[in-house]
């Protein structure tokens, strides 16, 4: 046994509270520290206590880099919970294989991507964009008017979103790009251009601030969500709750997970959420993976070497937790997560009303080029809990 | 605001459906190698040592570069339809060097063998086969086009001096000729140049001979 025996295991946090994306990272930085408190409630790992050591990246990617490589060589932490945007998460892997830590990343992304240093617990795109594109193309046309934000994720997503859309024999009638720090005029503009285009429905990878602009500048324009409505895989609750439900009500957003889903492990977290953090407390796609993940690894923790990142490099593969979206799984092959895709239409409270699902949770392929929507009809069944 | 054009293209669809043969040791690197390839998707045979005769459709060869095959040089690799081969190397030195070159390879991985960057190389190394194929292909068709261009300018000569006739109505004879008896003006240009050897053998037996 090592000297640590009574010795707190470490964890280090690397998730923004200020800037751009501080919503949905303060939200995962939630998360993590919920599922820390409820494991160290539970005897923590074989009696030593999980502390965390926390860093505020200010949402700049040069500073997730410096933090992590402090976080490693200064307080010899060897496994960080944290990343939002695939940049950052780009950033800190060099310092992750140089050094041998661990990265647990709870934030969907755009795939095309396998560090052995890294656990993906967030959707790959077949886990989220296939289903959407097959949900939109289906009900409301296959006419897409792509904008985004001005980084890599968005670009690998639309150019999923084109080959799926432009195989149903659908048109992409707009791509649009804006920086992080784009103005509400900037988004006005956007929208008049899909006034004069009228496509069938809008896909938007906008991140951080510039979502609640989008939503706002929609529906300044009169636009009606009901025929063509705004198609987002990050939109999620934490977005809405920022912008208001008025702005958000009757769009769509494809995710594994929403705050209202009727699981008995959902209803558990959501009560132990707002019990710890306030009864205004919404959880979201981002939360929930920074939850669940924490709880993997105090499992893996618990049957290795907690301080060894070996160790827990061959015990993470394979395990799996009965997470509040169903029972997760972590890939043995690509370490990305089994995840159960759904379909989610905002309501007048905020909420997200499941519009359908997959029975089966599904396996994560991130290295997937050519998706295709048959692939998604043949694979899953899907819940007709349709209106 | 920055807008992009769309449409994947063909040699990154198909990544999914290339079958690829690994030679390599059964080591860290040629583990790490193969499932990357699975995890991209490829469908992965995996040999060592190397193999003289590749079985089935191959679209793709990795092959580790090591002393003992450094004169490896199977036929497969000379066929004008030879996969490209991608070598991984953990040598440097100008033997090694050397025969990477003579394998005629189109990329290199280096060890310790890292997921990232092996699409990549595969991507680059398929382009680049596909765009040598292509320019081979050009220039058969050149030399073709270029042969063809002496024929007939080797035919019109032959009027022009047999019938004292201008360049213009030697080319307008052959066409014509072309054109009624349904074929190419290169074959009725053949046609002249092989009659005229003939009579011309006739005319002057002696000073040839």
């Amino acid at each position: 046994m090592t000297s640590s025996l009574n010795e707190p295991v470490r964890i280090g946090v690397l998730f923004s509270q200020t800037g751009v994306t501080s919503v949905i990272e303060t939200s995962q930085r939630i998360g993590t520290l919920l599922a820390i408190e409820e494991i160290n409630a539970d005897g923590g790992i074989g009696g030593r206590e999980l502390q965390i050591v926390s860093c505020d990246p200010q949402s700049r990617q040069s500073r997730y880099r410096a933090l992590a490589e402090k976080l490693i060589v200064e307080d010899g932490i060897r496994v960080i919970a944290g990343c939002y945007m695939s940049s950052t998460r780009k950033a800190v892997i060099p310092v992750l294989e140089r050094w041998n830590a661990l990265l647990l990343y709870p934030t969907l992304y755009e795939g095309f991507e396998y560090s052995r240093n890294v656990f993906y617990t967030g959707a790959a795109p077949n886990q989220n964009s296939v289903q959407l594109a097959e949900f939109m193309t289906r009900r409301f046309g296959s006419r897409v008017f792509m904008v985004g934000s001005d980084y890599v994720y968005p670009y690998e997503t639309n150019r999923i979103m084109s080959d799926l859309v432009l195989e149903r024999g659908g048109a992409k009638v707009g791509e649009h790009y804006l920086p992080l720090d784009a103005t509400q005029a900037d988004y006005t503009a956007i929208v008049k251009l899909v006034r004069e285009t009228s496509p069938s429905f809008i896909f938007s990878t906008v991140v951080g601030e510039g979502t609640a602009m989008l939503y706002r500048a929609y529906r300044d324009a009169g636009l009606d969500p009901a025929r063509c409505p705004i198609a987002s895989l990050t939109t999620s609750e934490a977005e809405v709750q920022q912008m208001g439900a008025d702005l958000a009500e009757g769009h769509i957003t494809s995710a594994p997970y929403f705050h209202n889903l009727a699981r008995d492990a959902n209803v558990r977290v959501i009560t132990a959420l707002r019990q710890r953090f306030g009864e205004h407390q919404v959880a979201n796609q981002c939360f929930e993976a920074a939850y669940f993940q924490i709880h993997l690894l105090a499992d893996a923790m618990r049957r290795a070497d907690p301080d060894d990142p070996d160790a827990l490099l061959r015990a993470l593969p394979g395990s799996e937790f009965d997470a509040p979206q169903g029972r997760v799984r972590i890939d043995e092959e690509n370490h990305h997560t089994h995840l159960y895709p759904r379909i989610g239409r905002v309501n007048a409270r905020g909420h997200f009303d499941v519009l359908e699902e997959t029975r089966e949770r599904v396996r994560p392929d991130p290295y997937l080029v050519s998706h295709t929507l048959q692939d998604w009809s043949m694979r899953t069944a899907l819940k007709s809990s349709m209106v | 605001m920055k807008t992009s054009p769309s449409g994947t293209s063909r040699l990154l669809r198909d990544l999914r459906s290339l079958n690829v043969v690994v030679f390599h040791p059964d080591d860290a690197d040629g583990q790490e190698l193969i499932a990357q390839l699975r995890r991209i998707g490829c469908h992965v045979q995996a040999f060592w040592p190397p193999r003289e005769r590749l079985a089935g459709e191959v679209n793709l060869v990795f092959l580790a570069v090591r002393p003992e095959v450094a004169a490896f040089d199977p036929a497969w690799a000379k066929r004008e339809d030879a996969p490209p081969l991608i070598v991984v190397v953990n040598y440097e030195n100008p033997t090694m060097v050397e025969s990477v070159l003579r394998m005629n390879a189109l990329g290199v991985v280096a060890s310790p063998v890292k997921s990232f960057g092996l699409l990549t190389a595969i991507v680059v190394a398929r382009s680049q086969v596909e765009r040598e194929r292509e320019r081979i292909r050009y220039v058969a068709k050149l030399e073709q086009r270029l042969a063809s261009q002496r024929k007939l300018a080797k035919a019109k000569t032959i009027l022009m001096q047999t019938r004292a006739i201008s360049e213009d109505d030697a080319y307008r004879l052959i066409r014509d000729q072309a054109m009624t008896k349904r074929v190419t003006t290169e074959e009725i240009a053949d046609a002249i140049i092989r009659a005229n050897d003939i009579l011309s053998f006739e005319a002057r037996p002696a000073k040839d001979g």
